[in-house]
């Protein structure tokens, strides 16, 4: 049976490579440092497989036919999608056989998609590209509808996290699956309010993740993320890892909101040990 | 409550907008043919006149009260190369209208 390596999270935006000087060089430094140092922590957990946990930003999936939850199934993903986004063009390993385990796991109590073939988009490549990990290790991505109203509730995030790990434990195929989940705290996107952050949101809700009280987690993010801006829908991604990693205390490895990339930057780990 | 989009669920309008920007920035034929003569391109969509007026002109104001999907009029404002300055002062200027 597979054990969870690790649980991390951390924000992504495209502006980290498409505008990534559009803010002081101080921070910039600091954000990508602590990229770097999430890139490390995910090597020495020593993974087999990596579940991250994103959104699909309207590039595979349209109106026409919009999943709440996909589970990639593929053997490798083509990235990027965005034919604006300032990154290499690389192939990322999957890992097929977790995604299936996955689905199979899923379907008795959740109604997931799957995905054979997905160009993966900025937010499963912006954070492994600044953490340097893009070469070998095998994905699996779960992607979450956190784009396009209606979305799946706060609450379903935390429950699908708890059958990740499930997932995880009864798997036999592998013994390390770590679990990454990316997306944006407070941001607005093509809205009035694009460029304002709530750090009051983001900080509190940051609280929250190390904290034992699911509910009042859930509840929070439910109910104030409307005062967060519709990026921080997003946040759906670090409850799906919050759920993955049972009610660890969270260790922070940066946070700051930062106004001229749109968003509040985060990046931390579940302690699993304690 | 304000909300965080103009939509609980996209209307038919919002849904073609949507369409239009899908198109343009996952078909390089259509970003192609956009650009070569936009009014001509948008005519093969059933929109509005004024809906028309406003993706030749990339009134941005316009597309974000149209109810559209927002990464979708984020990835055109890059994809068509606005300024940012340009597109974030048009959609602050939308700022009175209450969404919910």
């Amino acid at each position: 049976m597979a054990e969870v390596a690790g649980v991390f999270a951390a924000s992504h935006t495209p502006v980290m490579l498409n505008f990534a000087d559009a803010i002081p060089a101080a921070d910039r430094e600091a954000v990508f440092a602590a990229f770097k140092d999430l890139g490390r922590r995910i090597e020495a957990c020593r993974p087999d497989v990596l579940v991250v946990i994103s959104d699909d930003h309207v590039h595979n999936f349209f109106l026409d036919n919009f999943p709440a939850v996909c589970i990639g199934a593929a053997e490798n993903y083509e990235t990027p999608v965005e034919h604006w986004l300032k990154a290499e063009h690389r192939t990322l390993p999957g890992h097929a056989a977790f995604a299936a385990h996955l689905l199979h796991e899923a379907l008795d109590e959740f109604d997931p998609s799957f995905s054979m073939e997905l160009t993966l988009d900025h937010g499963v490549l912006t954070p492994l590209e600044l953490a340097g990990v893009t070469r070998d290790l095998p994905l699996v991505p779960l992607l979450i509808n956190c784009v396009q109203p209606p979305m799946p509730s706060m609450r379903r995030c935390l429950q699908w996290g708890k059958l990740l790990h499930k997932a995880i434990a009864s798997f036999t195929g592998v013994q390390r699956i770590a679990v990454l989940a990316t997306g944006g705290l407070s941001h607005d996107l093509s809205t009035p309010r694009m460029g304002l952050l709530n750090d009051a949101f983001d900080f509190e809700f940051v609280r929250l993740l190390g904290e034992r009280d699911e509910r009042a987690l859930a509840a929070f993010a439910a109910g104030h993320v409307h005062e967060a801006g519709n990026g921080a829908e997003e946040v759906r991604t670090w409850l799906v890892a919050r759920g993955a990693a049972g009610g660890a205390p969270l260790d922070v490895m940066f946070h700051k909101g930062i106004a001229d990339w749109y968003t509040g930057i985060c990046i931390a780990e579940w302690n699993l040990a304690k | 409550m304000n909300s965080n989009w103009r939509e609980a669920m996209p209307s038919a309008t919002a849904y073609l907008v949507s369409k239009v920007l899908y198109r343009l920035h996952h078909r390089p034929e259509d970003l192609a043919a956009f650009n070569a003569d936009r009014m001509a391109y948008l005519e093969r969509y059933p929109l509005s006149e004024e809906l028309r007026i406003a993706l030749r002109d990339d009134d941005i104001a316009a597309l974000y009260l149209s109810g559209t999907n927002p990464y979708l009029l984020r990835a055109h404002c890059i994809g068509v190369g606005i300024p940012e300055k340009v597109s974030l002062a048009a959609l602050r200027s939308a700022g009175d209208a209450p969404n919910g």
